[in-house]
Formats: structure tokens, sequence, C-alpha cells
């Protein structure tokens, strides 16, 4: 297991945010979508998963905000198991960031009411409904809007706003949330590498504003090295290694020795 | 064309003589008729413009009645459609509600305004029951159904960040499904307005209470003014909801690209 010395955090920032041990998933129980992984996020990481689709990508977020259980093997989210049915579990699941790959917005809404989302799970039911926002929640809401650069868009509905555009409205509603991790399923893999570079550049802004752990999936390698400070490669369902990409420090588990070059030029896809 | 089509056609056809004969359609007795229409359109434009202040009112208490009621049912109907939405409610409430709503409506809105003169007595109030109820069954299938196409995905992001149902139906449900509301109330507004001219005939108020009693004692003339009132209504209604369609709901759908007509 990786033990690399992360120094300049304070002693929180070595805790692990996420664990998984052994895990395995399947969505009939007969075809394994992920087969015995393991992984370990330490708070602060900057994490990429890259691997072809169909690879089991997805499914490892699901599992890892709890919209998934697996068949076997564990799962912890800051030590507690993740489970939507758990009250206890609901409630810290809030500091949870996730964005789907789809993005989940709501089309005929505004860019604010959108991002207003991410606060309700600390809004009373009388106050959620009649959509009384406190004044600090509204002023949060335009903050983060300044910083993914929507806030002049506010007013805007989702459903007239670009593809960039929609994904900062994302990591804004993600923002709000408060969240100590953030998940995103190849959330620029749409896009032109510009836009992908600046949505990416947001992201890394926000990081650093709210001293984020980040799990990013990506479809591009060459993406998933020049933003993650680690990278995971899945190939079937089966993690086979782990990069540290600021000590260039390469891991592997199964494979055997592979350079970087050699890793890029396995798992890089030709951009859509 | 196929043989199977060419079968399927005459065998409509055969169908569509065989249960004329047998419900008695007699084309010779509607070409003996004309003549008689000849002497009732001969009647109506014999107007007595006397009675266009009582029909004005008249139409006034239908267009009352219609919009109260359409109000009430859609208010109704909100709540009613959720519960009844598959991928929200549960099994053993949606069931039934849809049964319920089903039943409500099996019958035309005459039907019930009958049953509600005999509850609340003759008059309008009867009658805005009737229109009532009548939208609540629609209004509700309508908007269950749309419920139910919506996308799923802001449901899915939504719940993993620990919105409760209340929330979802707020922010997520009822913002996805509204768009298809406003055309679906001017709608069943426009229908009521017609309905609700009829409903006259039962007791149940409104401008059909005027024409039915003088087309029974034969006064065609005045039967005649308080029909064109209601063609003129309907019409004015028809136009005015096209205008407020044009305006509200093409911006909803496709941003600001309203298309701007060229004549």
């Amino acid at each position: 297991m990786v033990t690399q010395n992360t120094a300049s955090f304070s002693s929180i920032a070595t805790l692990s945010i996420i664990q998984m041990r052994n895990v395995s998933a399947s969505y009939d129980s007969q075809n394994f979508v992920l087969k015995n992984v393991s992984m370990n996020v330490k708070r602060g990481t900057n994490y990429a998963i890259v691997g072809a689709s169909g690879s089991g990508k997805s499914t490892l977020l699901k599992l890892m905000n709890g919209m998934m259980i697996p068949s076997s093997g564990v799962v912890l989210y800051n030590y507690q198991k993740p489970d939507l049915k758990n009250k206890e579990y609901k409630k810290s699941i809030a500091k949870i960031g996730y964005i789907s790959q789809t993005l989940g917005l709501v089309k005929n809404s505004s860019v604010l009411d959108n991002v207003l989302i991410g606060a309700l799970p600390r809004l009373n039911a009388v106050k959620s409904f009649l959509k009384m926002f406190p004044k600090d929640e509204i002023d949060t809401a335009h903050e983060v809007l300044n910083l993914v650069g929507l806030d002049t868009k506010s007013n805007r509905k989702v459903h007239m706003l670009s593809g960039g555009e929609k994904r900062r409205v994302a990591i804004a509603r993600a923002l709000m949330q408060k969240p100590d991790i953030l998940l995103a399923d190849e959330i620029v893999s749409e896009l032109d590498s510009v836009t992908a570079r600046e949505v990416m550049d947001v992201i890394k802004d926000a990081q650093r504003k709210f001293k984020l752990t980040a799990i990013m999936i990506h479809h591009d390698m060459n993406l998933a090295l020049e933003y993650a400070n680690r990278v995971a490669v899945i190939k079937d369902g089966d993690k086979v290694l782990e990069i540290g990409v600021d000590g260039e420090q390469i891991i592997d588990f199964q494979t055997g020795d592979l350079t970087q070059e050699e890793i890029m030029e396995m798992y890089n896809e030709p951009q859509k | 064309m196929n043989p199977k089509n060419n079968l399927l056609i005459g065998a409509i056809i055969a169908v569509v003589v065989v249960m004329s004969y047998d419900v008695g359609v007699d084309p010779i007795a509607f070409v003996d008729g004309i003549p008689n229409l000849g002497i009732v359109l001969k009647e109506m434009t014999e107007f007595e413009s006397e009675h266009w202040g009582t029909a004005f009112w008249a139409m006034l208490e239908t267009i009352e009645m219609a919009f109260v009621g359409t109000i009430a049912g859609v208010v109704i109907s909100l709540p009613l459609s959720i519960f009844a939405a598959r991928n929200i409610s549960s099994k053993y409430v949606y069931v039934p509600l849809r049964a319920l709503l089903a039943a409500t409506r099996t019958f035309p809105s005459i039907l019930w305004a009958i049953l509600f003169v005999i509850m609340v007595g003759l008059g309008p109030f009867a009658g805005i029951l009737a229109i009532t109820l009548y939208t609540i069954g629609f209004i509700s299938k309508l908007q269950y159904e749309s419920i139910e196409a919506i996308d799923y995905d802001p449901v899915e992001a939504t719940t993993a960040i620990g919105l409760s149902k209340i929330q979802l139906i707020r922010y997520v449900i009822i913002p996805e499904s509204a768009p298809h509301l406003l055309s679906q109330i001017l709608y069943m507004f426009d229908y009521n307005v017609r309905q609700t001219s009829i409903l006259g005939i039962v007791g149940a108020g409104g401008i059909g209470f005027y024409i039915i009693n003088y087309i029974k004692f034969f006064e065609y003339g005045k039967a005649a003014v308080f029909m064109l009132v209601v063609l003129i209504a309907v019409l004015a209604i028809d136009w005015i909801s096209v205008k407020i369609r044009d305006r509200y709901i093409m911006k909803a759908q496709h941003g600001q690209q309203v298309k701007v007509k060229t004549n």
C-alpha cells in the first residue's frame, strides 16, 4: 500500500477519507463490474481514475457515495459505511459533492436555483418548501457562482447554457454542499480540449480554496496526469496500477514495471 | 397498397354499413329534412335584440363558472398527480388513486352536474362542482404522465446530495414537469367554457339554461342570440389562449428563439 509522506498537511490530512477494501460490485449478481478493488484516498489528495469504457469507473464512484452497495468488501467514508437508507449516513453524505456524467441539473430552473439545491440538506422542510433561503446561503451561492465565473448568468435557465457553462453550474452546486470531497464522473469528456481545461481550472481553484479532496474520472489520460497527483488505472474491473504523479513514483500491482509513457500508450484512447 | 390493407379497409366499411343499418341511419330522411332546417335558420335570423344584454350576462356567468371550476380543479390536481405518479408514489397509493381519477373521467361533466344538482340544488354552484371534478380527472392524468416522463438524471443527482422527498418534489419534479402545465390549463379552460355552456340544460347554471328553454318553445330567434354569444365568446377565448401560448410557452421551450410571425 502507498505510504507516501504528505508532510505538508496537518495530521488530519493523513487520515483516509475513503477506504475501499477488496470491493467487488455487480449489477446483476453474475457479471462483476469491479473485482476485488482496494483503494485508500487520503484527505487533500487529487485523485484521477482512468480506464476504458465499461471498465467500472462510474461504479467505483457510485460505491463511494453510497448510491450502490458492494457485493463484497467494504467501502468506508470517513470511517462509516455508506447506506442511503440510514438517516445518519444521509446527513453526512451532504458533505460528498457528486457530479454525474449527465450532470443531473434541473433544466427548467435558473442557475441560482440549481446551485441552491446544494444547500437544501441544511434547510428545514417548511423553509425549503416556501423557498425561503437564509441570506447567508444566498450570498454563498453568489460567491460560488462568482468562483466558477457564472454570477452574471445566475437568472438564466439552465437549458439555455452551453456545455461548459452547464458543467460550471454542476460544480457550483457541488460546492454549495460545502463538501469535503468532490466526486466527478467524466464531466469534461464531451468538451473540446480548451473548454475542458477551463472547467478543470475552475475545479482546481475551488479545490485550493476549499481544501477539497477530489476524485475525478477521466477519459483522457493526458488530463488525468495534468491535474491529478495520483492516478489509478482500471481495466476490466481490476485496479491494475496506481501512479503518484508528484514524485514520479510508479507503484505497480499486477502488470510489472511500466514507465509512464507505456501506461499512456496502453490506456490513452483517441479523443472524441 | 398491399392486399392486407385492402382487406382491412373492406372490413371496416362492412362494419360501418352493418352498424348504420342497426342504429337506423336513413340518408333519405336527411335529404327530406333539409327544408326544415331552412325554416329554423330563417327564424334564427329574426334576432330579438332586447336579449343581447341577458345573453351577455349569462355568458359572463358561464365563463366565471368555467374559470373557477378550472382553477379549483387544477389546484386539487397538482398534489393528486404527485401521488398518482408511478416514479414517486407507492403502489398502494397510486393504483387506487388512478382508478378513482379514471372514474371521474368516465362520465361527461353534464352527468356529474345532474348529480351535484341533486346534492346542492339548482344553480351555478352545482355546475362549478361538476367542472371541478372533471378538471381534476383530466389535469391529474396529464400531469402524472408528464411527471412520469421527466428526466431521471436530476432526480438521481439530487437524491445523492441528500434531498428529502418534499424537497425533491419542490425543486426537481415540479419545475421539470411544469412547462406543459400552462398549456394544459389553457386547453382545459377552453374545453370547460364549452362544457359549461350546456350545463344549463340540467339546471346547473350558465347560458345553456336559456338556449335549451327557447329551443323547447320553438323561439329560435331568441335562442340564436344566445348561441351567437357563445360562438363569439369561445372564439375570443381561443384567440386569447393562442396569444398566451405564443408568448409564454414558446419561450419556455425554445429559450429566446421565439418564432416571429411574418404576415
